[in-house]
Parts: structure tokens; sequence; C-alpha cells
């Protein structure tokens, strides 16, 4: 492991009697400045106090004096920024924040983000995939912001994509070139529009931020829980180890999707209740993955050190055994966004989602209808989906081979 | 502990499961709002009279009224005795019902489930012994491309291809076809698209699973001496790769393969208009039919329960080398 050349307080010469005398020995050692360093608050820590303290603040402000308006209204010159933060707009904030800050030991610790990148690299799919994935998380977070949601435009359905043409009949009134009786095409439409002239290009882009709010919330809801389970279950053993993972095994033997099916029939398919229910009940396959690599770590001799140093159960599980089973977490989480992501997009096309929502589901159900003569209105969307449920399925096989190197087989 | 400890043991445990999933399905249900009676207490308020005995009077009907407790065993015995309700929007029992959609079901998932088996293990041993070559990369990539592809959107797509655009499939789904004759070639054809689609969503767990388990066994000595003897290739893929794989293989298969294509057949039926168990249970839910929507959950979660016992128990039955005092 990069970082075990560097050696500790006395090293290794302590023992050595003919070591020079003048070293610090663990008497010499200021045991005072060392707690106190410990106690220090970190650069990181305070800005993680100042993001969460910011972030309280305007979360206050939206609930108690801003209820019922726009939270942010910024007028310059002509034009007007409103933004009406929804209570799934507060937790994706959240989220956002918590993976910053999660991704600050990468970002310290150079060289094993380098050794890691240069495992990741070989996978080509896996690179081009975080390309794709990063555009869509740019679109779907900053772009969502300044551009103006798909609106209903009667006069301009059924618009065939750039480029393409269909007969002028079937368009509601051709706003392109008519040629031989072809209406093609505008660059007003990029896409097209579906059948009450919705611009698709700005419904996908809008699908992509419901898309990735129910996979990133949700993910980091079900991967809270699950650490926190699994981590507990194989460090107290016993009975706890046996109640909990009891339970999850019921929880996983009811079939997700009829889950997710149930509870979104019985208490509404609002994004909020929907993000809720994938994040509290999608969480037992990570708590196994938790639980199995944490009864390794629990067997390490650094834990047992920390044990004997007096560390109490939770600090162990939380500074020793939580890292060290990261690697695992971070690949498994990834995996899991896919899987909410299809889930979701399954659930809002048969219905169950909220129906003013622009989620990709919703606007391939709306163009099933239309198939014969619109054919682009629910192939488009599903292919973006399709993309982005590949592209993370990529990224999570490279992630499991760059950080898990255990998990190698036969190469 | 033996065999039949072992048995009586997960048998019980699958019990257990059963209950606990048929109480929290209670819980749930006492605990979400009731579309209906607010329905009911509307229309009540709207013509002027009492909501409140409005309220009363459906819930005389529904049978709600009484002790939680006591509501609770009715419900736990009346689903034990297989009076699992009646539905409002079709007029007949639940059961009934069910079992009307189930052949439906039937008739594409079983040919969907053979064939992904035998292709995905036969595709995933034909990775194994032919690791990083172009055959393998491009199965690895078809398990991929099973995996994360959308099915109803995939059966859209297959659709507007084959139906709309050749013509070589019919768009709609015909019931009377299908249950008149359940073997001609014009229903194998309207079949084709729906067994299709799920098959891929079900081939590419297998075929990982498939190609993990058999390079396990491919540089192994039994198999070197196999070799060495002058074993021809398919002996040694069937007689010594195959039949140890088989072993892990089938108990994962179970609990995996059901949950793939439980899930997926709710929505390939919705796609092409297949009147089995999903497109009754989508019914139920736009009509607000609790109880044949509870109906329909159910039968896919007993499903997922006997599936994973079979699972244990096939485990313990196939693999000697488990150890029974681990659950």
């Amino acid at each position: 492991m990069p970082g075990d050349e560097r050696s500790g307080p006395g090293g290794g010469d302590v023992t050595d009697p003919t070591s020079d005398r003048s070293r610090e020995r663990f008497e010499d050692v200021d045991w005072e400045t060392i707690d106190a360093d410990g106690r220090r608050v970190s650069t990181t820590q305070l800005l993680a106090l100042v993001a969460g303290g910011l972030y309280a603040l305007a979360l206050a402000y939206d609930v108690l004096l801003a209820a019922g308006d726009p939270t942010v209204e910024v007028v310059v010159a002509e034009s007007r920024f409103l933004w009406d933060a929804t209570g799934v707009d507060w937790l994706f904030v959240a989220t956002l924040l918590v993976l910053g800050f999660a991704a600050v030991p990468l970002a310290r610790n150079r060289r094993l983000t380098a050794y890691y990148w240069q495992r990741f690299r070989r996978h080509r799919l896996a690179v081009l995939s975080l390309v794709y994935l990063v555009v869509i998380f740019l679109l779907g977070t900053v772009g969502t912001l300044f551009i103006d949601p798909p609106t209903l435009h009667v006069a301009a359905g059924y618009q065939p994509p750039v480029f393409l043409s269909v007969d002028v009949s079937i368009p509601t009134q051709c706003l392109g070139p008519v040629v031989d009786g072809r209406c093609q095409g505008t660059w007003r439409y990029p896409l097209g529009t579906t059948g009450s002239g919705k611009g698709l290009l700005a419904l996908a882009i809008f699908g992509m931020r419901v898309s990735l709010q129910v996979g990133l919330i949700a993910t980091l809801i079900s991967v809270t829980v699950a650490t926190a389970v699994g981590a507990t279950a194989a460090y107290a053993g016993g009975w706890v180890d046996e109640v909990l993972m009891r339970y999850v095994d019921v929880q996983q033997t009811f079939p997700t999707f009829f889950l997710f099916l149930f509870l979104a029939y019985l208490y509404g398919g609002s994004l909020f209740v929907l993000i809720v229910i994938f994040g509290l009940t999608g969480w037992g396959g990570i708590a196994r993955i938790v639980r199995s690599e944490a009864l390794q770590r629990r067997e390490e001799t650094y834990v047992q050190a920390a044990q004997s140093a007096g560390a109490s159960g939770a600090s162990v599980v939380w500074r020793h055994i939580v890292p060290n089973v990261s690697n695992s977490i971070v690949t498994a989480a990834t995996l899991n966004v896919p899987v909410l992501i299809l889930s979701e997009a399954a659930l809002s096309f048969i219905g169950l989602g909220d129906v003013m929502l622009p989620s990709w589901g919703q606007t391939i159900a709306a163009g099933r209808g239309d198939l014969a003569t619109a054919w682009w209105i629910s192939t488009i969307p599903g292919l973006f989906l399709f993309a982005t449920i590949l592209a993370f399925n990529f990224l999570g096989d490279a992630l499991r081979d760059a950080l898990d190197p255990r998990q190698e087989v036969g190469r | 502990m033996g065999l039949k400890w072992y048995t009586a043991r997960r048998v019980a445990w699958a019990g257990v499961v059963a209950f606990v999933i048929l109480t929290v399905t209670f819980v749930l249900l006492e605990h979400a709002p009731d579309a209906q009676l607010a329905r009911v207490q509307f229309q009540a308020a709207a013509s002027g009279r009492s909501a409140e005995a409005a309220a009363e009077a459906y819930a005389r009907r529904r049978g709600l009224q009484g002790p939680l407790w006591e509501r609770y065993l009715e419900y736990l015995g009346n689903l034990a005795s297989g009076d699992w309700g009646w539905s409002d929007s079709r007029s007949q029992p639940v059961v009934t019902a069910i079992l009307t959609a189930l052949p439906y079901s039937l008739l594409y998932t079983i040919p969907a489930v053979l064939l992904s088996t035998v292709l995905g293990i036969g595709i995933g041993l034909y990775s194994a012994f032919n690791q990083y070559t172009k055959t393998d990369y491009a199965a690895t990539f078809v398990a991929f491309f099973g995996v994360s592809i959308p099915n109803f959107w995939f059966g859209i797509v297959l659709l507007l291809v084959f139906a709309v655009r050749l013509g070589w499939v019919p768009v709609l789904f015909d019931a009377e076809l299908a249950r008149t004759r359940p073997l001609s070639l014009a229903n194998a054809r309207q079949l084709a698209l729906p067994v299709f689609v799920l098959a891929t969503s079900a081939i590419a767990s297998t075929m990982r699973y498939a190609r993990a388990e058999a390079l396990e066994y491919v540089r192994a000595a039994f198999v070197k001496t196999a070799r060495a003897k002058g074993a021809s290739d398919w002996r040694i893929i069937t007689r010594h790769v195959l039949r140890p794989t088989l072993v892990p293989l089938s108990t994962i298969l179970v609990g995996d393969l059901l949950g793939v294509i439980l899930s997926a057949s709710y929505l390939v039926e919705v796609v092409f208009g297949i009147p089995g168990l999903g497109r009754l249970s989508l019914d139920a839910i736009r009509r607000q039919d609790t109880a044949l929507v509870l109906g329909t959950t159910l039968v896919p979660v007993f499903v997922a329960v006997v599936g994973n016992l079979l699972q244990d128990l096939a485990y313990g039955w196939l693999d000697p080398r488990i150890d029974y005092g681990d659950r």
C-alpha cells in the first residue's frame, strides 16, 4: 500500500538499544500536543460545518419565510431567474454536498487516486461512460436551472427531429420547411416534440434531473442505512447480527419491484415518496456486502490495536471498519444507482409516478399510442435511459476492478 | 446436524418469512390512506349526508370493524384458507381473477425461462473456455446489454420495428387465439417478441454466473487429467465442467431468475397487452381495487418465498460440502 514507508513517531528503532540516544523515545513524545492536534478542527471539518450551517439556514428560510414564493428570484436586465426549490431539490443539494465531502480523502491522497485512476483507465468503455455521465450530470443539475422547462404548445405537436421528415399530415402544424409533402424537423425542436408540443430535448434534459435525483438521493439513503446495519451486525456479532441479518433476509425475499409497486400504490407516487421508498427498502443487498467485508476487517490487527487502546465500539466501526470497507461500498452504490433509475422509469411508465413530472418513463408511456405515426416520442427518452443505465453498469464494473483487486477472477 | 434437520429448519424459516411479510402488508394496508373511503365520504358530503355515517357504512361493508387483532387474525385466516377477498373492479373473487390470468403469463414465461437458461449456460460455458477472445467480449457485452436495457422500452422498439414497420408479428395480442389454440403457429408468432424480451433480461445474469462458475473448473487439475487422458472437448465440457458448475448455478438461478422474470413479465405484459398477472395488477392499481392489488402482489411474493426455500434445499441436497450449522 502506498504510504507504508512513512514511519510513525519512534519508528522501529525504539527497541534497538544501539540506536542514537537522542532519537525521540516513547517517553519523550509530547502527548499533550498530539492530543491537541487530534482535537483541533481540520479545514475540511470546518468547511463541512460551514456548508451544513448555510444549508440549514437556507432550508429554514425556504420553509419559514419563503413558504409559498420562489426560493430564489434574481432579475438581471430582461431575464428573470426563478427557482422554487422543492423537498426533493433540498434532498438533492444535501446529497451533492455529502458526495462532495466524501471525495475529500481522494483529493488529499493524490498517489492513491492516481493508482486507482490508472487501474480504472484500462476500461475504455468505463472512461467513456464516465464522460457521458458527467455531461448528463451537468446538464441535469446546472443545465436545468437555465433552460426553460418543457411547456405545452399544442400547435407544435408531433414535430419530427431535425434532419428527419414525416408525412405532412402527421404534425399538428409543420414548423419546419415542407418538401415534397413531407414535414422536416427544425432546430427549434432538435429532437422533435410530443403530441402536446413539448420539446423532447427539454424533456430529456429535465428527465436527467429526475433520474439523477432518484438514483443519487435514494442510493445515499440506502448506503447510509446499509453501512450502519452491515457494520454493526459484523462488529457486534451474536444476537444483534442474527436479528439484523434475518431482517435483511425477509426484506430481500420480497421481490424489490413489487415492494416498490405496492408501496407506491398505497402511499402515492410523488417523487419525494418514491425516493424515500427506494432509499428505505432497497438497502438489503448492500448491507450483506458491507457485513461480509466488515467481518474480515474485524479480525485485522489495527482493530485489535484500537480496541486495546480503549476505543469504543462506535468509534472502531466509524474510524476503522467503515473506511476500510468503503471500496466495496462505492462499488455496490454505483451498481445500485441504475437499478433505482430503472425502477423509477418503470413505475412512471405504468403510471404510478407523478404525472406532472418530466420523467423519462413518463414520456415513453406518453408516446406509446403514437408509435405508428410519431415513433420518436417513445424511442428518444428510452435511448437516454438505456445509455445512462449502461454507463452506470460499466462504471460500477470498472470500479470493482480498480478498487477491489481481490475480486479479480482469473486475470 | 444432518440434512433432515437442515431441511426442517429451512421450511420453518420460509413459514416465518411468509408470516412476517403478511403481517407487514397488513400493517401497511392499515396505515395507508384509503382512496375509496375518501371518495365515499366526499360523495356523502357532496349530496348533503353525513360523511361519518357513510364512512361507518363503508367500514361495515368491507369488514373493517372490530378490534385490530381480530381483523388481523381474520386477514391471516382468509389468506391461508384461499379466500383472498372480492375484486370490486372485476366483480369476481380475487383468486378466480388470478387463476384466469395466470395461464397467459405462463404461456410466455416458461419458454423464456427455458430459452434463457439453456442459452445462458451454453454461452457462459463457451465464454469460460474461450476467455478473453473476441467472442467472450461479445458475450460480456450482450450480458451488459441485457441487464441495462429497460425491457418495457425494448419491447416498444421491437414492436415498432417488427410489428409496425415490417408487419412480421401482430401489434395486438389476441387472447382468444392464445386460449383456443395455444400450440398454433399464429400464437407462437404473437408470443415471439414477449419471449425474446423476457429472455434477454434473464439471460444476462445466467450467462455471467455460468461463466464465473465454469472458470473455476476450466483450469482444475481433474480437467487437465481428463484432457491428458485424451477426453474429447465435448466430454470435458459436459462431464467435467458442466456437472460441478450446475450445483451452485442451480441454486443461484432459482432466486435470481425469479426476481428478473417476475418484475420483467409485469412490464412486458403491459407493453404487449397480454392479459396475464401483470396486466391484471396494473388494472387493479388504476381502478384502486386494493384487494386485487394485494392478491397480485402476494403471488410473486409467495413464489419468491418458495423459490428461496427450494434454492436452500437444493443447495443442501446437491452440495455435500455445505455446513448445516450455519443457519
